[in-house]
């Protein structure tokens, strides 16, 4: 068991390296500095002032968004949707947030309902069309992002629903945050680190513990792992599975909403603010393969990433190639799970013969 | 093309007359096979002679390795040392092809037939040169008729039943000339009537022809009717050959299970038909009498589910079981035994008809609602429904019973390892420790875990289908005896079973399922070998 933890560190180490290598051989193809690429993309996650700070809060609705998708694929529920449930998420708390004239801490925890109840009603149309019509989730969340992001886009036309009302921007943005819905900030060592990290910390130990401790989370887990069994033992798929694929929706729109509230994504609702939040929430899930532990790392990494390769966009590189660093990055990373779950595949069909 | 095998030179030495040592060079020898896998022996230096003209028969145990040689003679798998040779010569078989050139050729025990198509299209299937529909019936047609196969080039495989189908894979064989010819455990899916038909083409094959026949089978009874001489492989060993008419029933079941045998619930293992006999030496009714008194604890009315396509795959059906009986459901495999398992799980809602435990109604639409009403299952396949895999020990040992295993739905670990521990030992179950992998343990061992789970849940309904199916002789026993003693408890247990003489052991009361219907039943005591096989065929009698 040791053994192979370490190989799959050693796997980790090389391809991350093998990673690097192309990066550089391509920024200096195209006329860069690659020390310079790998210091600034350093610089912008964690080196620099303040920086780790920001790392840390772009981490949070990944990491709740992870979770999440966690718990569904946990119940046999591939929810790949998140983009769209994040973005609707973020959408309900802009309204509740720019409508309603309430105290800070009320509004928010308000905002956050609406949030959590939008992303769960965006993936319970895929549980009532997978249990009613066997339509499978995988195809009905991912066409859900599509439109979402009309609905959006629609919100953003009309004033009483998102569209702000001074807009002056040649693309429709929302109101201004006031600043009772943002979410205050913890102040640790010159960083600014959102109240939305703590809550989803909290949010992942939770989850953790219920999977792990409770018959719900066991209930769960034998649905996902044997279905017909877990059916005999009076487990429902529609109540325990369609209940977990909701809940990976509603822990997208919280993530809409600590990502909206964060600071880090501006200070109005945007149609381009869930910027791929969500789709690398559920890439933070696959490379966690279905531990919550493992997320927690998983999304600070990706987090570092993404401020990292921000920042180096800033630097004046290519905004492509800091794009094409980041995708090399995350292929790196997905390699070592890939490679495991296929030895363990070629392992399965072997003892068949 | 000549018809080989047709040479008069091969010399039919074959009649049973006894072993003669004066035949040549044996068309197959397997000298000091031995395969590994990890630290597994698979086969341990066998050496094995098949000799022209004759039924060879190799029995032993599931695992005994008789599977693996057969595989490393056709080509399938590559033997870590030993040699084979083919009519003296020493050959290496790299593959399935190489051993086809050399005339070796197997009758798998499942199929691979495509259903849709007709006899003469399958019989042609992987055929490269032009198809001629015409010359091919013809084919079929000539080596059905020379083997008394009666099977019809233009029906449709789907329309076939097992015993046919099988006919159509021989013929697939045949029409290549082998000259050696490995059957795989060949009647698994036969009525007795069907079995007997096999033999017979087995021994036209041979006498016609001076062909080599391996059978590999698990059954003594088979194994003592088909055959002229037989190895006996334990643990990956030849333990014993001997020429068939020498071997009795119990020197056989001795020299496989390595140790003497009752030939009680034994018997039932090792494939005796005359278990029938040896049951009724065991008193069946030694139990409390339970006719007419004892309670009904599950009564089936009028089951009816329907295939995707409308077929009917449970028709009407209806059974009742009393407390304390064992009732055998004997059918053919692929007669709704399997649906009814699943009804009986909670897992497939019925189209029609009703199921009552205990005198209550369940709701078949409800999961859990069977178990609830306390309806013990052993599946007939456990990896289907009977286990998770990828949960540990104690928790596939803690399903149904999680409420006393937990405090406002938190789950007591502890109170769930002690309880695992507890039983482990009452049910004698192989394990590193509670908390290792459900996958990590023998087939034997799961299937262990899911005996004790269901009997620690205090079932009032036991539901057995095919109970020992790959199971070895002890595990068989176990299951046996348990199943046995659950009945003498008061529990009522409805055995579906497609062994014929496992059903006669074990069982007070048999019902014959055929095409999804109850066709006939019959008391332990009355229980008539020649009526059981007409209604497994479909007859009702």
């Amino acid at each position: 068991m040791k053994t192979r933890g370490l190989t799959v560190f050693i796997q980790y180490v090389v391809s991350i390296v093998i990673a690097l290598a192309l990066c550089a051989i391509l920024v200096s193809a195209t006329g860069g500095s690659a020390g310079k690429v790998f210091g600034a993309l350093l610089d912008g996650s964690l080196r620099s002032p303040g920086a780790w700070g920001l790392t840390i809060t772009t981490a949070a609705p990944l990491l709740v968004v992870a979770v999440g998708t966690i718990v569904g694929a946990k119940a046999g529920m591939s929810n790949i949707g998140q983009e769209g449930q994040l973005l609707l998420g973020a959408a309900a708390t802009a309204y509740v947030a720019t409508t309603f004239d309430l105290p800070g801490p009320l509004l928010l925890t308000l905002s956050f309902i609406a949030a959590i109840a939008v992303g769960g009603f965006w993936a319970g149309i895929a549980a009532v069309m997978k249990f009613t019509r066997n339509v499978p989730e995988v195809i009905s969340t991912l066409l859900l992002i599509f439109i979402a992001s009309q609905i959006t886009t629609f919100g953003l036309t009309r004033k009483w629903l998102l569209l702000s009302e001074e807009n002056t921007s040649r693309t429709n943005n929302g109101e201004p945050l006031p600043d009772t819905a943002k979410m205050p900030n913890l102040h640790i060592f010159g960083n600014l680190v959102s109240w939305g990290a703590v809550i989803a910390l909290v949010f992942t130990v939770v989850v953790g513990l219920v999977l792990a401790r409770t018959t719900l989370g066991f209930r769960l887990r034998m649905l996902g792992l044997n279905s017909r069994t877990a059916r005999r033992f009076g487990v429902s798929a529609v109540g325990i599975g369609g209940g977990a694929l909701v809940f990976s929706g509603a822990a997208a729109g919280l993530g809409g909403g600590l990502w909206l509230t964060g600071g880090a994504a501006g200070d109005r609702f945007t149609g381009a603010i869930s910027s791929n939040i969500g789709w690398q929430g559920l890439l933070v899930a696959l490379l966690a393969r279905e531990r919550v532990a493992l997320a927690v790392p998983m999304a600070f990494v990706f987090a570092a990433l993404r401020t990292g390769s921000g920042f180096l966009a800033a630097t004046g590189v290519d905004r492509r190639i800091a794009d094409v660093v980041q995708a090399m990055l995350v292929l790196a990373l997905l390699l070592p799970p890939a490679i495991s779950s296929l030895q363990r595949h070629r392992k399965g069909s072997g003892m068949a013969v | 093309m000549t018809t080989a095998g047709s040479g008069p030179t091969e010399g039919p030495a074959g009649s049973a007359a006894g072993v003669g040592d004066t035949s040549p060079a044996p068309a197959v020898r397997l000298s000091a096979i031995t395969k590994r896998y990890g630290s597994v022996v698979a086969c341990n230096g066998v050496d094995i002679d098949l000799a022209p003209g004759r039924v060879h028969g190799i029995l032993g145990e599931n695992g005994a390795g008789k599977s693996t040689l057969m595989k490393i003679l056709i080509g399938l798998i590559q033997p870590d040392e030993g040699t084979i040779a083919i009519d003296g010569d020493i050959v290496t078989i790299a593959d399935p092809l190489a051993a086809a050139d050399l005339g070796i050729a197997m009758v798998h025990q499942h199929y691979s037939l495509v259903e849709p198509m007709t006899v003469w299209e399958n019989v042609l299937l992987g055929e490269r040169a032009r198809l001629d529909r015409v010359a091919a019936c013809e084919l079929v047609a000539t080596i059905s008729d020379r083997y008394g196969l009666g099977v019809d080039p233009l029906a449709r495989v789907a329309d076939l039943t097992a015993g046919q189908r099988q006919r159509v894979e021989i013929i697939k064989c045949l029409r290549r000339e082998p000259r050696i010819i490995i059957f795989d455990e060949p009647t698994s899916m036969l009525t007795p009537a069907e079995s007997e038909q096999l033999f017979s083409v087995l021994r036209t094959a041979v006498v016609d022809g001076g062909r080599t026949v391996a059978l590999v089978s698990h059954k003594l009874d088979e194994i003592l009717h088909a055959t002229d001489e037989v190895t006996i492989m334990r643990g990956g060993r030849v333990v014993d050959r001997s020429a068939t008419s020498s071997a009795t029933a119990s020197s056989l079941a001795q020299a496989m299970v390595g140790r003497p045998v009752s030939l009680r619930s034994e018997a039932a293992a090792l494939g005796l038909i005359d278990a029938a006999a040896a049951a009724a030496a065991f008193d069946l009714d030694d139990g409390p009498a339970l006719e007419d008194h004892a309670p009904v604890v599950l009564e089936i009315r009028g089951a009816t589910v329907l295939g995707s396509d409308g077929h009917k795959m449970l028709d009407d059906l209806s059974i009742t079981v009393r407390a304390g009986e064992i009732v055998g459901l004997a059918g053919v495999e692929g007669n709704g035994q399997r649906q009814l398992g699943d009804v009986l799980s909670g897992l497939v809602h019925l189209d029609r008809g009703m199921i009552l435990v205990s005198g209550k109604e369940i709701d078949t639409a409800k999961p859990g609602d069977l178990t609830d009403a306390r309806v013990g299952v052993i599946p007939e396949d456990r990896h289907d429904s009977g286990c998770v895999l990828d949960m540990t020990v104690a928790e596939n040992l803690a399903f149904g019973a999680l409420t006393g295993l937990s405090r406002n739905g938190v789950i007591d670990r502890k109170a769930m390892e002690v309880r695992a521990e507890e039983l482990m030992k009452a049910f004698d179950i192989q394990a590193r420790s509670p908390n290792a992998p459900m996958g990590s343990l023998s087939g034997g061992n799961q299937q262990r875990v899911v005996l004790a789970r269901e009997l620690s849940a205090d079932p009032v309904v036991l539901v057995a289908a095919q109970p020992t199916r790959g199971l070895d002789v002890g595990a068989i026993e176990y299951m046996s005896e348990r199943i046995r003693a659950a009945a003498i408890d008061g529990v009522g247990v409805l055995l579906i079973s497609t062994e014929i003489e496992e059903v006669l052991t074990l069982a007070h009361r048999i019902c014959v399922i055929h095409e999804g219907r109850i066709i006939g039943e019959m008391a332990h005591h009355e229980a008539d070998l020649e009526r059981l096989g007409l209604m497994l065929g479909g007859v009702s009698a």
